[in-house]
């Protein structure tokens, strides 16, 4: 199958290297294609792309580094965009001065909070400011965007713009935050959603339970680094579309986010995602759109902002911290009772996906084991924090951390094998899920038996 | 502003500069090569890595004034119209990427290795890359097709001799 | 990166006179993986910026009547490379390719490494432990001292604000003297050391005659474990009893401290496994020549 490389082709591969011009298209010529084999599916066959191995489509735009990413891409007459983020943690803005940075060499229009038509967005509730005008409540708030002729032009006029801050007390711990005289971030509570799951009593369950087990567990903020820092470019089209590139991973609800905080109608803005270098969550809401339309609006010019590296870690999302308090009633022989989950999600400044978060993390709380009575209550909670979002599984991993550890323990203070209390309590074939689902093709405990055998777990081999 | 010229991938291309440019940025403002990536800015991730006089550099940590009067090879250097290199043909086999925004970076670093050694172990692979990253993790795939390009090569050497 | 105006001077001579003419508002550029990054996060940085890449005298790597001398701008690349390196100081290629990864060695210099002074700096104890001298140039000459001196906190050495570290020097009779370095972090590449140790031992019929001990990111600068060396020195090679009395006593004579990469208890623990092993693998390295 693969090419063989002899020293005649590697010749001829180096003599064109030789003779290719600095600049050039990368190889596009149909003879080099990779072969794709054909996917013709049959009649009362299994589809045959299932078990096929394939090339990715974008793979050659890969390794020749002919991949668009919004960074890769410039418009005549483009300008560039930095912002001033927030000094504190927590204050009220008295005043902000951007007079000076206009006169900046190379500024072409700067932008403030007050000039959004619709100051705020969100995926779930529109809690966060586009720029922030009168409050900070993280280090990653926005407060003045500055459009110039280059980033270096940009990067210089954001030290001339000059704030002045009110600081408020703040508050960075979830637990705290919940205390009655905690700091308020948005409103009267710090707590802004909550999920509650209950199936059956779970203080019967622990009378009957021979042994109770509780602990805490905690996990830490999580940056997705994706490689590509966020990017995007607004222009204006001449029959009045705005047109936005952008490596967000959901267009249709940027779209949505975009028409409420500029104030158009849907069908007036295009987004155009182009191959993102890695999401991961990461990208999953509108950041730095509208400020670029409405500096491009303002100079009538295309406008490109790209995150800094420090910008992707203190003003994208991150994944929630959970502090989750698991209490778990078991017989001596084993089998769960009843278990009882408090999970506090750290929500960071603005709610995000915390919803989905706390949702997921709720529901799949308890683990995948046959527990009789069950009790989840999920919160998250405000703090003066970089905002938490989507990441890869929605709360399943964190949680999925506690449960395992717990069963860990129980299993080892029973004197159980760890395989076995899992065997003994884990989801069946029609087993039904805490919040009430029936599942289906449950395949648990044949892949848990699969894993011991090929990892030599019942030989000892751990 | 300095003026420079740079041999890149065996062109002489010359740009008027400020001095704190970037070699990064003048490849991919000044010449418009933008194969050659920004992710982390300091010299972690690997992601613009090019060769200066054949040694691999992170060209966000090198000024373009520093490359004025050398030679420059970046991933556009690697294919034409009509031809990938082999390293190139190997990733695109095992479709060894992602999201892609690593690739340029990590194929820069294993031309490297393959330049001054053509026959690593599996080891000096991993090692030659840990200047690298790729956040979708998907290592083993890049390791498999360097492995797999110095073998087709070790077997083509090993045909010609015994012939 | 806030704007500067870039000098190339092509000899020490006129990189001395730009450097003091401009003082302080200098900053000179080696290998720039530590300079550029920190330049780029700095609202105040240089007005003038002086490129010592083309300076011959800051280059080279030679074995003089006085030892062998390596020259500041060197890379890590470089010495990993050097055939006279790899004869007379071996640890030395062992401390380069723990650093950063092929891109931060083939653009970092040896000189920017002790210049930068951070406390995890990997060129730094195998220096030590082999005595090496450094020599610094100003505008009234040079001067020469031991390394010890050179390091005087973190990111502080005792260059002052006009000179410029020229090169290293290994004295001659530390030239083939076996040495180890080990370092410890939170992965191969890319890292930042946790601990790393280096030893060096001369050994005389049977017999530990010297013996040196360099401990490095576990006070404010690199520093050598006196107390252990003496318990080691006079002992018999074989004495695994007093290595590890040794490595004892290096925890006490370090200050580790707590941060995000490791507690100061966990460094305690790799101060004495590192020591015992660097002090066993020289002392390995005395037995089979």
């Amino acid at each position: 199958m693969s090419e063989r490389i002899t020293k005649e082709k590697q010749a001829e591969a180096q003599r064109l290297l030789e003779a290719a011009p600095a600049t050039h298209l990368p190889a596009v010529s149909p003879r080099l294609l990779p072969e794709v084999p054909a996917l013709t599916p049959e009649v009362n066959k299994q589809t045959p792309a299932v078990g096929q191995r394939v090339s990715r489509v974008d793979i050659r735009s890969h390794v020749t580094g002919a991949t668009r990413y919004i960074d890769d891409l410039s418009f005549p007459g483009m300008l560039h965009c930095r912002i001033l983020r927030s000094a504190h943690a927590h204050a009220k803005i008295l005043s902000i001065d951007v007079g000076e940075a206009r006169k900046m060499p190379g500024v072409v229009a700067t932008l403030t909070g007050d000039e959004i038509p619709v100051n705020s967005f969100g995926s779930t509730y529109q809690d966060q400011p586009v720029l922030a005008a009168d409050r900070v409540r993280y280090r990653g708030d926005g407060i003045v965007a500055i459009a110039a002729e280059t980033e270096q032009q940009a990067l210089e006029a954001l030290a001339a713009v000059k704030v002045e801050y009110e600081p408020l007390p703040a508050v960075f711990d979830p637990l705290q935050a919940m205390e009655p005289d905690a700091p308020k971030i948005h409103r009267n509570s710090n707590v802004y959603t909550s999920k509650v799951i209950m199936r059956g009593d779970v203080e019967k369950g622990f009378e009957q339970s021979d042994r109770i087990f509780e602990r805490r567990y905690t996990t830490q903020m999580i940056e997705h680094v994706p490689l590509e820092p966020f990017a995007s470019i607004a222009l204006w089209e001449p029959d009045g579309q705005l047109h936005l590139y952008s490596s967000n991973g959901r267009i249709t609800l940027g779209r949505a986010d975009l028409a409420r905080t500029l104030g158009l109608p849907m069908n007036r803005i295009r987004l155009t995602a182009t191959i993102i270098g890695g999401n991961f969550g990461g990208k999953n809401e509108i950041r730095t759109e509208p400020i670029l339309a409405l500096l491009a609006g303002k100079t009538g010019r295309p406008v490109k902002a790209v995150f800094t590296r420090e910008e992707e870690f203190i003003a994208s999302t991150t994944r929630h911290p959970l502090v989750m308090d698991y209490k778990t009633g078991v017989t001596s022989d084993g089998r769960l009772l009843a278990r009882s989950v408090n999970l506090v999600l750290d929500g960071g400044a603005y709610a995000s996906w915390s919803e989905t978060t706390v949702g997921k993390a709720s529901i799949l709380a308890a683990g995948p084991y046959r527990i009789p009575n069950v009790r989840v209550e999920g919160h998250a909670v405000y703090t003066n924090k970089t905002v938490t979002g989507a990441m890869r599984g929605f709360g399943a991993p964190q949680v999925a951390f506690a449960y395992e550890s717990q069963m860990d323990e129980i299993a080892h203070s029973l004197g159980m094998d760890p395989l076995e209390i899992r065997l003994l309590n884990g989801f069946e074939e029609g087993s039904a899920s805490h919040t009430g689902q029936l599942l289906q093709a449950v395949a648990l405990k044949d892949t848990l038996l699969m894993a011991a055998k090929r990892s030599g777990w019942m030989e000892g081999g751990r | 502003m300095h003026h420079i010229e740079v041999t890149i991938n065996g062109v002489l291309r010359r740009a008027e500069v400020p001095p704190e440019t970037t070699l990064l940025s003048a490849l991919r403002d000044s010449w418009g090569l933008t194969g050659s990536k920004l992710g982390c800015d300091v010299g972690d991730c690997g992601a613009c890595t090019v060769l200066v006089d054949g040694l691999s550099v992170n060209a966000c940590l090198l000024l373009a004034v520093q490359a004025d009067g050398r030679e420059v090879v970046t991933i556009e250097g690697l294919s034409g119209f009509e031809y990938l290199h082999p390293l190139q043909a190997a990733f695109e086999r095992l479709s060894s990427y992602q999201c892609g925004f690593c690739a340029p970076g990590m194929i820069i670093s294993a031309k490297a290795l393959l330049d001054e050694n053509p026959a690593p172990t599996e080891l000096e692979i991993r090692e030659a890359l840990a200047g690298n990253l790729c956040r979708c993790t998907g290592y083993t795939k890049v390791v498999d097709a360097i492995t797999e390009v110095c073998r087709d090569h070790a077997n083509a050497v090993g045909v010609e001799e015994s012939a | 990166m806030r704007s500067f105006e870039y000098i190339t001077p092509a000899s020490l001579d006129a990189a001395l006179e730009v450097s003091t003419r401009n003082a302080p508002h200098v900053k000179l550029l080696a290998g720039g993986t530590d300079l550029l990054v920190e330049l780029k996060h700095t609202a105040n940085g240089p007005k003038v910026l002086v490129d010592l890449g083309r300076v011959p005298e800051l280059k080279g790597i030679e074995e003089t009547s006085a030892g062998l001398r390596i020259g500041a701008m060197v890379t890590h690349t470089e010495i990993m490379e050097s055939r006279l390196i790899a004869q007379h100081a071996p640890a030395m290629i062992a401390a380069a390719v723990t650093i950063g990864a092929v891109q931060t060695r083939n653009m970092g210099t040896i000189g920017g490494n002790l210049v930068t002074c951070v406390p995890s700096l990997d060129s730094g104890p195998v220096l030590v432990a082999l005595d090496a001298l450094v020599t610094v140039a100003g505008a009234k000459g040079k001067r020469q001292m031991p390394i010890t001196e050179f390091f005087v906190g973190p990111r502080k050495t005792a260059l002052s604000p006009d000179e410029i570290l020229v090169d290293i020097l290994i004295p001659a009779v530390m030239l083939g003297r076996p040495a180890s370095f080990r370092k410890f972090g939170l992965r191969k590449g890319q890292a930042l050391a946790l601990v790393n140790a280096a030893a060096s031992v001369a050994v005389e019929d049977g017999r530990i005659a010297d013996t040196r001990i360099a401990l490095g990111a576990v006070s404010p600068t690199v520093i050598r474990a006196l107390q252990a060396e003496a318990i080691v020195t006079g002992k018999n090679v074989g004495d695994t009893a007093a290595l590890r009395e040794a490595a004892e006593m290096a925890v006490t004579e370090a200050r580790p401290i707590d941060d995000f990469r490791a507690s100061a208890a966990y460094r305690r623990e790799l101060i004495a496994v590192g020591t015992f092993r660097v002090l066993e693998e020289a002392l390995a390295g005395a037995t089979a020549g």
